[in-house]
Order: C-alpha cells, then sequence, then structure tokens
C-alpha cells in the first residue's frame, strides 16, 4: 500500500491566541517567515502526498486566499466544517474524500511538523499493514497534549492534558488511518456535544470494537490487544499554545534554518525582492520576507522574522520578535519580544522594550513571561508611544502620540494620553 | 503551472476529448498550449495565448486514435510557438508532453547535439523525443525506446509520449502526479482529475518509477522492470470542480478575494518606497507626447483611470472605445504611446485599434493578464498585470491590477508630481483590501436593496472610472438595471428616474472640494427619497445623508478607487447569488470577445 493522501485538519480558531486569530485561524499564523500550514503542507508534500484534503471552517477564505485550488502544483481540495465540534467531528467531515483511499494521513494544520517525521509515520503505517498510527515526539512539558505511553512500539495509553510531570512523550498530531477509522469514530460517545480524534484513539488503544458500545474500563491495556503504533520521532515539532509561543517557534526554525528564503550569508535569509539598505544591519538568525525594506541604520535580529511587505524606518531596533504582513515600524522605534499582526503600523519612537512581563490570557494571568507585546492585526500608534511587558493591543486599536500602555487594550479601543 | 492530458480510445473522439481537458485544467491557466494525435501519422498542434488560439488552429483537423495534450501558463518570460509542448524529435514521428524539470538536460542535449540532433527550442523537454528517436533507429519497439530514454533522465518529471509507429500512448512520472482515468472504450490521462472528469470519475494513480501503457481503450502500469502490476481503481468521490474554485461557490468569489495576492504580485519588484520612486522593466525610456488608452468593457474603466490620472501628472491623455477607436480615430501626434487594455490580450476590438495605430507608425503598449498573448505580441511593449488566471466571466480582481498597473504607468511617465505618495499608498494596499474583506457589510447591504427597480452609482474624478464599473458588474451579473456616471450629471437629466425604489450608492473619498460637491448632490438625491449607500473612507460628511456605508480605509485619492470597487463588487455579487444568477456564466457574455 502506498499513501498518496492526507486529511489537514485547519478549522480551529485557537482562542488562546487570541487577539491575533481575530481574522485568521491559528494555523495562518506565523511561523518565522510563512504561515504554520505552508510548513505543513511542505511537510506533506516532501514526503510523497499528493492529494490534500484541508478542512476548513473559522475564517476559512484565509486558507483558501493563500493556497488558492493548487499548491506546488498539487490539488487542494477543501472540505468545510461548519460548526467546529471537534478533531473527530473534523475528520469526519472528509469521510467522502478519503474514502477510496487504502490509507490516508491526518495531520493537525496548527503545529510545524517536519518531512521525515511524516516519512517515518508513512513507512511505520505501510509495514504494519495499514494500522492506526501516529507520531510521538520527546517533549520537556506536556501538559498541554496528549500524553503518549509507549510499549516497544504499541501506544498503551493516551492521557489527554495529564496533570501529573511523569510523562515525557506526547502524540505530534501525524496519524495514518485506513478509512475503518470512520467508523470507529462514529461509535465514539460524544463529551458535551464534541468528537475529539483522540478519544476515539482511547478507544482503539483499550480495545474496545466499534461495534461494542461500552468503553472498557479506563486503564492501561495489555501490550497485545493495543492496535495503535507509535513511531517516535526526533524531527523539529513545534506548537505555539500562547501567543508568546509564536516567538519561541520562529526562533527554533530559525535556529534549525527551517526558512524558505535565499542565504545571504550564514543564518540571514532575505527574499530575492527584499530590500536592505547597505547602511542596515542584520543580525543572524534573521529571515526578511519579500518586498520588505529595511532602511539605513536599522538593526534586525538577532532572531527576527519580517514577514511579506513590511517595512523597518530608518535606527529602528527588531530584534527576537515576529513581524507579519505589511507591519511598518517607524525610524527609531524599539521592538523586543514583540509578535505582531498584519497590516500593524507604528509611528516613529515606538518602544517594546521587551519582557518579561505578565500576560493576561481570558481569567488567567501569566506571570514573568518572555513577551514584549502582542500587537493585533492593524494596530496603529501614532508616535512615541511605549508598551509594557506583556501588553495584548486587539486588532485595529489606535494608540495615539505620546501613551504608555499596558495588560490588555480592546479592539478598535482608542487610547489618548 | 502546466497540466498534461493523454487519450487512447476512439478516433473521432481524441481532439474533442484533448480539447476538454485543456478547458479541464484551465483554472491552472494558460499562456500556451498544443495537441499531437497519432493516427499511423503523427500531426502536432500547438500555440501560444489561450485555448481558443489552438482550438481554432486545429478545427477539427486532426484525428487518431490516441493523443497528448498539455497546457502552460508562465508568469515571467514569453513563451512561444517552439517553447510550447508537445516537443517532437528530428522526424516528426515521436511527441512527448512534460511536466517538472528534467535536471542533466543540458548534458544530454549536447551529447545528441553532437550526433547529429537538431533542437528548436529552449526547453529541457526536448531531449526526450529524441533519445526515444535513436533507439527507434537501432530497431527498439516504441515501449522499449520510451523506457530506455526515461532511465536516461535526472529530476522530476511526469511524461507522456505518442508516436506515428504505435497506437499506443505511454506515460510515467516521478515526483510529479499522473493519473490514469478508466472509461469504458476508452482510457484517458492526466496531472490532475478535473481534466477528464467530464468522461469518468474511475481513477488510478500511479507511483513514481511506473509505466502506464494506453492502448485502444485498455490500460496497463508495469514497474520499471517491465513487471505488470495490479493496481486498484478507485473512484473520485469528491468534487473536483470544486477544488478548483478553492473551496468558494463561485470562481468570482473566489477571485475578489485573492485580489490582496493578485495586487501584491503587481506591485513585486516594481516600487521602491526607499527612493520613492517606480521602476517597470517594460516602461523604461519611454517618455511620449501624449497618451491614448484604447480599451473595452471593464479595461475601459481602467484606461478612463489611467488617463485622469496621467493628466494629474502633466501628460496629455485620453481614453477611447476601442469600437469607436477603430473605425473612427482621432489624430495621432508622432510621438504618442497608444496604450491597449485588455484582460486576455485578446479583445477583436481593441486588437483592431492598436493595429490602426501601428498602422499609422505610433508606438504602442499592451497592458494585459497574459504572457503571450496577440496583444502582448503585437505591440512594442507589454506591461503585465500578473492578476493569474481569472475565470469568472465579469472582471473582478483584473480590474483592480489593472488600476494598479495604471497608476505604475502614470507615476513612470509623470512630468511633476512626486511618485512617494502613491508608492506608500501602492504598497499599503494589498493589507488595506484583505482588511475590507475581513470586515466588508457588502451582503447585508445587497440583501436590504435587493428588489430595487435599478441602482445608481455616482463619483467624481478617480472615483468616476469606479461608479462606472459598479455598475457593470451590476448589469452583467445581477441582470438588473444600472448606471454609472459623474456626480455632476446627475441634475442634467438622471434625476428624473431616481425613485425610493432605485438606491444611489455614493463614493465619496478624502474630503475636499470634490468631495464637499459629491456630498452636494448626495443631498440631491436624497431629498428625491432615494435610499443613499455611501461608500466612503470617513472623511467627509457623507455618513450623515446615508441610509447604509460601505467602509473604506483612508489612502491616497490615486489607490482609493480599487478599494472602493472593492466592496462594490461585493455587493454585486451577493444581490446576483441571493437572485440566484448564473454568477460565473451570465447569460449572453462571454469572458474574452474575439470578434468585433
Amino acid at each position: 500500500m502506498t499513501v498518496r493522501a492526507a486529511v489537514v485538519l485547519a478549522a480551529g480558531e485557537g482562542t488562546r491566541l487570541r487577539p491575533l486569530t481575530r481574522n485568521r485561524p491559528k494555523p495562518m499564523l506565523p511561523a518565522a517567515d510563512r504561515p504554520i500550514l505552508e510548513h505543513v503542507f511542505d511537510a506533506l508534500i516532501g514526503a510523497g502526498i499528493e492529494r490534500l484534503h484541508v478542512v476548513v471552517g473559522y475564517k476559512r477564505d484565509r486558507v483558501q486566499d493563500h493556497f488558492g485550488p493548487t499548491y506546488r502544483n498539487i490539488p487542494v481540495n477543501y472540505v468545510s466544517q461548519d460548526k467546529q465540534l471537534g478533531s473527530g467531528h473534523a475528520l469526519l467531515q472528509a469521510r467522502d474524500a478519503v474514502s477510496q483511499e487504502d490509507g490516508f494521513l491526518v495531520v493537525n494544520g496548527d503545529q510545524v511538523i517536519e518531512r521525515q517525521m511524516v516519512a517515518d509515520v508513512l513507512d511505520a503505517f505501510e509495514e504494519d499493514d495499514g494500522n492506526a498510527t501516529l507520531a510521538v515526539t520527546e517533549q520537556a512539558d506536556v501538559s498541554h497534549y496528549g500524553a503518549v505511553v509507549m510499549d516497544g512500539d504499541r501506544v498503551v495509553e493516551l492521557v489527554e492534558k495529564p496533570d501529573t510531570d511523569e510523562y515525557r512523550l506526547l502524540n505530534a498530531g501525524v496519524y495514518a488511518f485506513d478509512p475503518s477509522i470512520f467508523d470507529a469514530i462514529e461509535a465514539t460517545p460524544r463529551v458535551q456535544g464534541e468528537l475529539a480524534l483522540t478519544d476515539t484513539l482511547v478507544r482503539l488503544i483499550e480495545g474496545v470494537d466499534a461495534e461494542d458500545g461500552d468503553a472498557a474500563e479506563t486503564g492501561r491495556a495489555a501490550p497485545g490487544d493495543a492496535t495503535v503504533r507509535g513511531v517516535v520521532t526526533e524531527e523539529l515539532w513545534e506548537d505555539a499554545t500562547y501567543p508568546w509561543d509564536l516567538l519561541d517557534v520562529s526562533r527554533d526554525l530559525l535556529l534549525h534554518g527551517r526558512v524558505t528564503e535565499p542565504e545571504r550569508e550564514e543564518s540571514v535569509w532575505v527574499a530575492d525582492s527584499a530590500t536592505v539598505h547597505d547602511d542596515a544591519t542584520l543580525q543572524g538568525p534573521v529571515v526578511v520576507g519579500p518586498d520588505t525594506e529595511v532602511r539605513p541604520g536599522a538593526v534586525v535580529g538577532p532572531y527576527a522574522a519580517l514577514g511579506r511587505n513590511a517595512t523597518v524606518g530608518a535606527n529602528a531596533v527588531v530584534s527576537r520578535s515576529v513581524l507579519d504582513t505589511d507591519a511598518r515600524v517607524g525610524p527609531n522605534s524599539t521592538l523586543l519580544d514583540c509578535v505582531t499582526g498584519q497590516g500593524v503600523a507604528l509611528g516613529a519612537d515606538t518602544t517594546v522594550p521587551g519582557g518579561p512581563g505578565d500576560v493576561r490570557v481570558g481569567d488567567t494571568v501569566f506571570e514573568d513571561q518572555r513577551l514584549g507585546a502582542v500587537l493585533a492585526d492593524r494596530v496603529r500608534a501614532e508616535g512615541d508611544v511605549s508598551v509594557a511587558p506583556g501588553t495584548l493591543v486587539a486588532p485595529s486599536a489606535t494608540l495615539h502620540t505620546g501613551v504608555t500602555v499596558s495588560e490588555n487594550i480592546n479592539e478598535r479601543a482608542e487610547v489618548f494620553r | 503551472m502546466c497540466g498534461i492530458i493523454g487519450y487512447a480510445g476512439q478516433s473521432g473522439d481524441t481532439l474533442d476529448v484533448l480539447l476538454d481537458g485543456l478547458e479541464g485544467l484551465e483554472y491552472r491557466g494558460y499562456d500556451s498550449a498544443g495537441v499531437a494525435l497519432s493516427n499511423g501519422d503523427l500531426s502536432v498542434c500547438k500555440r501560444e495565448g489561450e485555448l481558443y488560439h489552438l482550438q481554432e488552429a486545429v478545427d477539427g483537423g486532426l484525428d487518431g486514435p490516441v493523443g497528448i495534450g498539455h497546457t502552460r501558463w508562465s508568469t515571467h518570460g514569453p513563451p512561444s510557438d517552439q517553447n510550447a509542448h508537445p516537443h517532437t524529435d528530428c522526424s516528426g514521428d515521436v511527441a512527448v508532453v512534460h511536466n517538472g524539470i528534467i535536471e542533466n538536460y543540458d548534458d544530454l542535449k549536447a551529447d545528441l547535439a553532437d550526433r547529429g540532433h537538431e533542437f528548436d527550442s529552449d526547453t529541457d523537454t526536448e531531449v526526450v523525443p529524441h533519445l526515444i528517436e535513436e533507439r527507434l533507429a537501432e530497431g527498439a519497439t516504441f515501449e522499449e525506446a520510451f523506457r530506455s530514454a526515461v532511465g536516461r533522465l535526472d529530476g522530476s518529471y511526469a511524461l507522456a509520449a505518442v508516436s506515428e509507429d504505435s497506437e499506443a500512448l505511454l506515460a510515467t512520472r516521478r515526483d510529479s502526479p499522473l493519473v490514469v482515468g478508466v472509461g469504458d472504450e476508452a482510457a484517458y490521462l492526466a496531472s490532475d482529475v478535473p481534466a477528464f472528469l467530464d468522461y469518468t470519475d474511475r481513477v488510478v494513480y500511479l507511483e513514481d518509477g511506473e509505466f502506464a501503457r494506453l492502448e485502444s481503450g485498455s490500460w496497463t502500469v508495469s514497474d520499471a522492470e517491465g513487471k505488470l502490476l495490479e493496481k486498484s481503481v478507485s473512484r473520485v468521490e469528491w468534487d473536483a470542480e470544486e477544488t478548483a474554485k478553492s473551496g468558494y461557490d463561485h470562481y468570482m468569489l473566489k477571485e475578489i478575494h485573492e485580489q490582496p495576492r493578485a495586487l501584491r504580485k503587481c506591485l513585486r519588484g516594481r516600487v521602491d518606497e526607499l527612493t520613492g520612486s517606480v521602476e517597470v522593466e517594460a516602461l523604461e525610456g519611454l517618455n511620449p507626447g501624449s497618451v491614448q488608452f484604447v480599451a473595452c468593457g471593464t479595461s475601459y474603466h481602467a484606461a478612463l483611470f489611467g488617463a485622469q490620472a496621467l493628466r494629474e501628472a502633466g501628460v496629455h491623455a485620453q481614453a477611447f472605445l476601442a469600437s469607436e477607436y477603430a473605425i473612427a480615430p482621432p489624430p495621432i501626434p508622432d510621438d504618442a504611446l497608444v496604450v491597449g487594455i485588455t484582460q486576455s490580450g485578446e479583445t477583436a476590438d481593441t486588437l483592431s485599434a492598436l493595429r490602426e495605430a501601428q498602422r499609422r507608425g505610433v508606438r504602442t503598449l499592451a497592458m494585459t493578464n497574459v504572457v503571450g498573448s496577440t496583444a502582448a505580441r503585437e505591440c512594442d511593449r507589454a506591461l503585465f498585470i500578473r492578476a493569474g488566471p481569472e475565470i469568472g466571466v465579469a472582471a473582478s480582481k483584473t480590474f483592480s491590477s489593472q488600476v494598479v498597473a495604471a497608476n505604475l504607468l502614470a507615476s513612470s511617465l509623470a512630468r511633476r508630481g512626486d511618485a512617494r505618495e502613491v508608492v506608500q499608498a501602492l504598497r499599503d494596499l494589498p493589507g488595506q483590501v484583505q482588511e475590507l474583506l475581513d470586515s466588508s457589510r457588502a451582503e447585508q447591504v445587497a440583501e436590504r436593496f435587493l428588489d430595487a427597480e435599478g441602482y445608481f452609482f455616482i463619483g467624481r474624478d478617480y472615483n468616476h472610472p469606479v461608479s462606472m464599473e459598479a455598475a457593470l458588474k451590476m448589469k452583467e451579473i445581477t441582470y438588473k438595471h444600472a448606471e454609472g456616471f459623474a456626480a455632476g450629471e446627475l441634475k442634467h437629466g438622471p434625476l428624473a428616474l431616481v425613485t425610493e425604489k432605485t438606491p444611489v450608492f455614493a463614493i465619496v473619498t478624502g474630503n475636499d472640494e470634490t468631495a464637499t460637491k459629491t456630498v452636494g448632490n448626495v443631498k440631491e438625491v436624497e431629498a428625491r427619497d432615494a435610499p443613499v449607500v455611501a461608500v466612503t473612507d470617513g472623511a467627509s460628511e457623507v455618513e450623515r445623508y446615508a441610509d447604509e456605508v460601505l467602509e473604506i480605509p483612508e489612502t491616497h485619492p490615486r489607490v482609493a478607487p480599487v478599494l472602493a470597487n472593492v466592496q462594490l463588487q461585493l455587493v454585486a455579487y451577493h444581490a446576483a447569488n441571493k437572485l440566484g444568477r448564473s454568477i460565473d456564466k451570465p447569460r449572453n457574455l462571454a469572458k474574452s470577445v474575439t470578434v468585433e
């Protein structure tokens, strides 16, 4: 069996990344110089996938507009998930699209994966007669993910968001299935109306038959019964749970050179269509996207990713930051540990001095995070604006001349001195 | 992007299947296309430009039970008849189509040339038919020769070949997709399922290193050593046409949403904000005494805009309807530049106007979307708008790209004024279009005025062409009466038609004297109880007199028309959609009008 089809789950918003997800889903947020989902597509195509089915939902037009009908000459089929009722439900929407395949991949569209990881899962799946297979990666903190316990090459336990720190392996969100997975999903009881793919996997691991209603007692399955194979991979795997994680994701991608622009000198990647003034300094690792301009005296990097069509003004400093498409940074500005959305316009002398700071996400305060600021889509700062560490500014807010802002600023807010 | 189609079946059907297949790959775009059919005798036909060139050239004249076809869309460099596929060998007995890159073609080509082979094109593909030819000359069968040739290639490829001496179509692939379609009495081959979906939904996916042989309606697949393989036939359950529309209900909505990307492409490498200058290779060294635009339909509205922008920059400029210009041309000064704006580069009226100018020895420039189109080839210069393929009959993204290209032309030829502000505004434009798409209320506005008796659109200066374009869009896809005119003309007649059943869309940007005057016109309309929809950046007080507001981001007056027009594209689209119209193929209309 050769697997050539993949279902990519890209319908969810990623609410913990608000306000950056106001206008697009998490898979379209920047990871170094391009959206997370582009890394995923590249990994899949690199591993030989030729039929891409993408489940889209929240702000689906952003995914469709970016990739269009074909990506790297491979047709992209968009499948709609109108209500986001979990990853299992999302996969069910693609049932017709892949029901004729002997086997297919399923991957999360909102985590950066690598070609080799996909290839390893495919190899294991093909040699294991099409038993459900998933990629497993070792990470220091698995508390936000599905923790995995292996016995040989079998997964014997899958625990969502464990509250103990005894686990080191997590489910990387790269699976290979045959079409029987759909019956297994449909047989899985919904939890609060939602169908999580991992609930179905737990049932498979514990040997619950699709036809056979009740789940067995939760616990460790005997190794012989386990039908889910795990492939431990040491490849790069990157996920952002909170906005500041995007800084780490880009940093790691830059460190590993996972950038598509041409490398001008060691760890300095500059798009052909970008303009960098001779008197500007690029400190690697750094990437400068297409059509972007860096003006005289500016210092960009290390660990800076400038997206498409951005401008860094004269004598500005941008370091440890991710600036998305169309960002405008005024002269003499300083941005450290800063994540911007699209079309952010910052006037002269804007100062984001950098983390650590306390960040409030929903009702939770995360203390001492290394985050200068999140400036969401189309935030405008007129000039001489200072932003305290950990500030989240929602889309289209205007920060008028001379203000100092901190904590959370609402969408379309106007902040005066 | 390229596409391959192949067929082995019934003699009478071959050409139709190939041409339909090329049409099915249309969403990938064209700048050249070609077919080869074998009937004991090999006939090849290929043409630059849109598919209809090829259709006209073959005119049903090719026949044979087996054939291959190919399309190509390039964004850089002109295509030519020579570089179009299929490619043939010295004798013209073998024809090959190819997707991908043959990395060692330099060496192969040099060796072949040493042995006396002659090449017509610059392509890597052309080595393949010559390699096949050599083995055939040594007495190998077509299949042996094909396998031997493929064995010498490095790189990525999907390849298909036919030969004069065989009724078989041979194909193979490495790192480039290829699909076999299984029919009742025919077999198909394509790089993508939509190419033959009208004929069959049963497919066999080829793997790297596998060879397919299609012959008189049957097919076999074998491995690199020639061993026959058991391949499973699967049915395509997903809607391949939906794929071409990227998940949208209509091409038009897809194309409206593609505008940020299309505009970025149009601007790439052409503006430098650091120096505040416009640098367009196609326009280098041009310094005409005056400019005459010729165009039809939507392109004419872009021409009106371009003429206005040039006049403001101190260059004498006029816009003409191409159909009138060709019949009754105005005086053309020797130092004039005649600019033909045509999306397809094939619009017959525009071509005759351009030819009239050329007859008089005047320089011509084509502003077009299609590299290798007739206009691009015949004019002295060509400025490509780089919008990518547009399938919806009603132009949307290409108008935006035309207006941006007209801005580049105006700034490049300007005698006065500073390009810096325009350049800055152009760089901000794609993001602002995205902002508008993220937040537009156009659907609610369309819903509210769905049962209107007619629609009026008014604007002054740069917004005047937008009012005309918006009305044209409304007519084309909703089939309702719509009219656009300069706001000042309202009281010279059309006001008599304005009632509470005819919403008036007023495009008002900035807050200068022009805006104030348009607001005055809005008050006249309001006094007649007509509903007013303001399309505005909020700078003037027009919102006070409006029943609905469609907001656009603030920007330079030369760029604002693009934004206002996107709002009105969306209004027309949503109105037509709610009325259940055939949006992508409106009645009585064709995409490019190739007859006068």
